[in-house]
C-alpha cells in the first residue's frame, strides 16, 4: 500500500456536500455526458458538479477518459472530427454545448494548460498578451500591467522580468509551463483546466507548479487531470476517480483517499492496478 | 570481402561518389561558362601576320587570335599547297580581323605554315564602333573641326565625343521620348472622346493646341539634336587597314579607342572591368551581337519579381485552404494530386495556355473594355511582361502550394491547440501563429519558384519576350510601370545571340558571358530569398521536444 498523506487531512477544510451544492457554489455542472469517438464510447453518462474556487482532480488509469472529460469542458474535443457528444455541461446555468454558444468566448472563460509546455515562438511578453491581443486590446499600459500581474500570479515574474522581450523558447521546461499558465490566466478565465501539467517536468519544477496551483485556486476554479495520485492528494480539494469511461467515485480528497466507498477505487489507490 | 560488404563501407563510398560527381559537374559547369564568358572581356593582343598564300602573294593580316585548331593535312590537298606531306595535321588560327566595311566577314582562318612573320606592333589600334563592329589598323590622321591635328589630341577628342553622345542619348531617349509619349496620349484621349461621342469643338481645339505646343517643343529639341550631331560629325579619324586601304571613321561612330598592345597588366585589368561594366549597363547593338545586355537583365529581374508577387499570395492561400479548411476526403486528395501533377506539365504548354487564355481572351477583353481608343492596335491583347509574369506564376504555383502545405503539416498541433484554448478563432490562429511559423517553408517554396521561373524561356517566347524591346517596362513616363510592354530576357537572349544571330563566331563568347550573368542573377535572387528564410527560421525556431 502506498502511503498517501493528503495535505488537506491536517487542514480544517470546509467540507462540501458535493451532491447538494447551492447554485452559487457551483462553477460547472456536468449532466449525463456521453462521448463517442466514431462508434466507440469513451465517456458514459458522466454527471458531476465542480465547486467554485477549489481544485478538483480527475484521476484514473491511462485511457479512462479523464483527459477527454477535461477537454469537453472547453470544447477542445470539437477539433476531433469523429467526436460526438451528448448531454450537457452548464457554465452559469447555460449549456456550453448549445448551438448558439460562441466557442471562442467560452474558451476565454475556461482556460487550458496542456501536458507539454507549448509556448508560441514569440517573446515572453507576446506569449502572455496573446489572448488579450486576440480580444483587440492594444493599449500598451494595459498590456504591460496584465503581463506583470499574470507573471506574478504564475510565480515567474522574478525570473523573467529582465528579459520579457526575449524568445519564450529560451526558458526551461518548468518555466515554460509556468509561462503557459500565465498566458492562460492573463485573460482572467473563471475556470482553469490543467491537463497533466507536470508530467513532462522534473521534480523541482513539479513542486513549484503544485505550489502555484494552491495559489491559483484563490482566483480561479481549477480542474486538474493527473496520473500521479500523490499529486492529486497534495493539491486537490475534490477528487474524481474514473475507470473505463465511467465516473466511479467523486468526493472530497480526504474521503476518497482514506475511506473510498467503492472497491475499484480502493484497488486503484492502493496500487493493485493502474 | 563479405565482411567488407557488411561493414557498410561500399555504400559509404558509393554515396560519397555520388556527391563528388554532382559537385564536379556543378564546378565544371561554372568553370566552363566563367572562363569562356570572362575571356570575352579580356583585352586581347593584336597581331600582325606577314604571310604568303598559295598563289605566292604576300599579304598582311591584322587581328586578334580567336581560336586555334589542328586539321588533317589530307583535307588541304585540294588547295595545292606546298606542304610537307609527312606531317599529319596542320595548325590553323581563327583571326578576328574586323573591318566589316572592307571584307564581308570579320573572321578568317590562316594556316600556320603560311605565316612568315608575326609581330605585336605597339601602334596598332582597336576601335570599337557603334556600327560595323571593330576596326583594326593604324591611325593616319585625326581631323578636328575639319582641320588635321596631332595624335596627342586623341584622348581629349574621345572624351569630348562621348560627352556629346551622352547628351544626344539623353535628348533622344528621355526628352524627345517623353514628348512623343505625350503626343500619343493626347491623340488617344481625343479618340476616346470621339468614341464616347463627347468630343466638343472646344475640347478638339484644346487637344489641337496641346499637340501644337508639344510639337513646338519637339522642334526645339530636334534642332538641338541636329546641332550636336553636326558638331560631332566634323571630327573624324583616318585609319589605315591591313591591306593599306585608308578608311575615314566619324567620331560619332566611335565608342572606344584602345592601344591593346601598349597596355600594361594593370591597364588590361582596368579595361577588363570597364568592359564588364559596360556589358552589364549598356544596350545591345548590331542585332544583339555587340554591346551590353542591360535591358535583358532588367526584364528578367522585373518579370521574376512580378511573378513572385503574384505567385506567393496565391500559392499560400491555396495551400491554406487545402490543408486547413478542405475536408479530408477523396476530392481533396484528388485536388492535391492534380496540383502536384501540374508541376510536371511541360512549360511550353503553359506558354500556349498563357497566349490563348491570358493574352487573347483576357487581354483582348481588357482592351475592348478599357483601351478601346487604341484599337485596332492592342494594349494588353498582345504578349507583354504582365502576361509573362502571370503565366510563370501559374507554372510555379504547384511548387509554392506543395512547400507551404508541407510547412503547415510540420507545425505541432500543440501550437494550434494552445492558441485555440486562449479563445482565438481558427482564422486568428492561422494568421497569428501558424503562418509565421510556416513562413520559412513558404520562403522555400518561393525560392524554388524563383529558381524555376528565372530559368524558364520556352513559355516566355509566346507570352512576352522579344529579341529587341525599344523601351524598358519601367520609365519616367506616367504610369511609370508599363505592364503591357514586351521585354527582353537573358535566357532568350542566349538563344537569340547563340542561334539566331548573323555572326555566330562573334556571338559565341557572348553566349557564355550571358549565361554566366543569368546564373549569377538567379543565384543572387536565391541568396536574397535564402537569407530571408534563414532569418525567419531563426525567429520561429521550434524547440526540439
Amino acid at each position: 500500500m502506498i502511503s498517501v498523506t493528503p495535505k488537506n487531512l491536517s487542514e480544517h477544510n470546509v467540507k462540501l456536500d458535493l451532491n447538494n451544492l447551492s447554485p452559487e457554489q457551483v462553477a460547472l455542472e456536468i449532466k449525463n455526458l456521453d462521448l463517442y469517438y466514431g462508434n466507440k464510447q469513451a465517456l458514459q453518462n458522466i454527471s458531476m458538479s465542480i465547486p467554485k474556487g477549489q481544485v478538483t482532480a480527475f484521476i484514473g488509469p491511462s485511457g479512462c477518459g479523464k483527459s477527454t472529460l477535461l477537454r469537453c469542458i472547453n470544447r477542445m474535443n470539437d477539433l476531433v472530427d469523429t467526436c460526438k457528444i451528448e448531454g450537457q455541461i452548464n457554465l452559469h446555468g447555460e449549456n456550453i454545448y448549445d448551438r448558439h454558444t460562441d466557442v471562442a468566448a467560452l474558451r476565454r472563460k475556461v482556460g487550458m494548460v496542456f501536458q507539454r509546455p507549448n509556448p508560441f515562438p514569440k517573446s515572453i511578453y507576446e506569449n502572455v498578451v496573446y489572448g488579450l491581443r486576440i480580444t483587440g486590446e492594444n493599449n500598451r499600459r494595459v498590456l504591460d500591467e496584465a503581463v506583470e500581474n499574470a507573471l506574478r500570479s504564475a510565480a515567474l515574474w522574478n525570473e523573467v522580468k529582465d528579459r520579457l522581450h526575449e524568445s519564450a523558447l529560451g526558458l526551461s521546461g518548468g518555466q515554460q509551463q509556468r509561462l503557459v499558465i500565465a498566458r492562460a490566466i492573463a485573460i482572467k478565465p473563471e475556470v482553469l483546466l490543467l491537463d497533466e501539467p507536470t508530467s513532462a517536468l522534473d521534480p523541482i519544477s513539479t513542486l513549484t507548479i503544485e505550489e502555484l496551483i494552491n495559489d491559483l485556486k484563490k482566483q480561479f476554479t481549477v480542474v486538474i487531470v493527473t496520473h500521479n495520485m500523490q499529486q492529486a492528494a497534495r493539491v486537490s480539494d475534490q477528487t474524481a476517480f474514473m475507470y473505463m469511461g465511467d465516473l466511479i467515485e467523486y468526493s472530497d480528497t480526504n474521503t476518497l483517499f482514506t475511506t473510498p466507498l467503492k472497491k475499484k477505487t480502493e484497488d486503484y489507490i492502493t496500487g493493485r492496478y493502474g | 570481402m563479405n565482411n567488407w560488404f557488411k561493414s557498410g563501407s561500399p555504400w559509404v563510398w558509393l554515396s560519397a561518389g555520388g556527391v563528388s560527381i554532382s559537385l564536379i559537374s556543378v564546378i565544371g559547369l561554372l568553370w566552363l561558362i566563367a572562363s569562356r564568358g570572362l575571356s570575352y572581356f579580356w583585352p586581347a593582343d593584336i597581331y600582325q601576320f606577314e604571310m604568303t598564300d598559295e598563289q605566292g602573294r604576300n599579304t598582311t593580316v591584322i587581328g586578334e587570335i580567336y581560336d586555334r585548331e589542328n586539321i588533317p593535312t589530307s583535307q588541304l590537298v585540294h588547295l595545292n599547297l606546298d606542304l610537307d606531306t609527312s606531317v599529319e595535321s596542320i595548325e590553323r588560327l581563327l583571326i578576328k580581323t574586323g573591318n566589316r566595311e572592307l571584307v564581308s566577314l570579320d573572321f578568317r582562318w590562316i594556316l600556320v605554315p603560311q605565316i612568315n612573320q608575326q609581330s605585336l606592333p605597339k601602334d596598332l589600334v582597336l576601335i570599337e564602333r557603334r556600327t560595323n563592329g571593330n576596326f583594326y589598323g593604324y591611325i593616319e590622321n585625326i581631323i578636328l573641326d575639319g582641320r588635321t591635328v596631332g595624335l596627342e589630341k586623341m584622348s581629349e577628342l574621345v572624351e569630348r565625343v562621348s560627352e556629346f553622345q551622352a547628351e544626344m542619348e539623353e535628348l533622344q531617349k528621355v526628352d524627345i521620348g517623353a514628348i512623343n509619349y505625350q503626343i500619343e496620349r493626347t491623340r488617344l484621349k481625343e479618340r476616346k472622346h470621339k468614341l464616347d461621342e463627347t468630343l466638343t469643338p472646344e475640347l478638339q481645339l484644346e487637344f489641337k493646341n496641346t499637340v501644337a505646343s508639344l510639337r513646338a517643343d519637339y522642334e526645339v529639341l530636334e534642332h538641338a539634336l541636329m546641332g550636336l550631331r553636326e558638331k560631332i560629325s566634323r571630327d573624324q579619324i583616318v585609319m589605315r587597314a591591313m591591306d593599306g586601304q585608308k578608311v575615314t571613321i566619324n567620331f560619332e561612330n566611335i565608342l572606344k579607342i584602345n592601344f591593346n598592345n601598349q597596355l600594361t597588366l594593370f591597364g588590361k585589368i582596368k579595361l577588363f572591368f570597364s568592359q564588364i561594366g559596360s556589358f552589364i549597363s549598356d544596350d545591345p547593338r548590331e542585332a544583339n551581337t555587340e554591346g551590353g545586355v542591360f535591358p535583358a537583365i532588367f526584364g528578367t529581374v522585373l518579370m521574376v519579381l512580378l511573378m513572385t508577387v503574384i505567385v506567393s499570395p496565391l500559392g499560400v492561400v491555396a495551400a491554406i485552404y487545402l490543408h486547413e479548411y478542405a475536408g479530408n476526403n477523396a476530392l481533396t486528395k484528388l485536388l492535391r494530386i492534380a496540383v502536384i501533377n501540374l508541376a510536371g506539365v511541360p512549360s511550353i504548354v503553359y506558354g500556349v495556355f498563357g497566349l490563348g487564355f491570358f493574352v487573347y481572351m483576357v487581354g483582348g477583353s481588357l482592351d475592348q473594355l478599357f483601351y478601346a481608343e487604341t484599337l485596332p492596335s492592342p494594349t494588353f491583347g498582345t504578349p507583354g511582361v504582365m502576361w509573362s509574369a502571370i503565366t510563370l506564376a501559374i507554372l510555379t504555383l504547384p511548387v509554392v502550394i506543395v512547400s507551404t502545405e508541407e510547412g503547415l503539416s510540420r507545425i505541432p498541433s500543440a501550437m494550434r491547440h494552445g492558441s485555440l484554448a486562449l479563445g482565438a478563432t481558427k482564422a486568428e490562429t492561422l494568421w497569428r501563429i501558424i503562418l509565421p511559423i510556416a513562413s520559412p517553408a513558404i520562403m522555400t517554396g518561393i525560392i524554388l519558384a524563383i529558381a524555376r521561373a528565372a530559368g524558364e524561356v520556352a513559355p516566355l517566347m509566346l507570352v512576352g519576350v522579344v529579341k529587341m524591346a525599344p523601351n524598358l517596362p519601367l520609365d519616367g513616363n506616367f504610369p511609370f510601370l508599363h505592364l503591357d510592354r514586351k521585354f527582353m530576357h537573358l535566357g532568350f537572349h542566349i538563344y537569340d545571340v547563340g542561334f539566331q544571330s548573323p555572326n555566330v563566331e562573334a556571338a559565341r563568347p557572348l553566349v557564355y558571358a550571358t549565361a554566366l550573368l543569368l546564373v549569377s542573377i538567379i543565384v543572387a535572387l536565391n541568396m536574397t530569398a535564402v537569407s530571408i528564410r534563414n532569418r525567419l527560421r531563426e525567429k520561429y525556431r521550434m524547440l526540439e521536444h
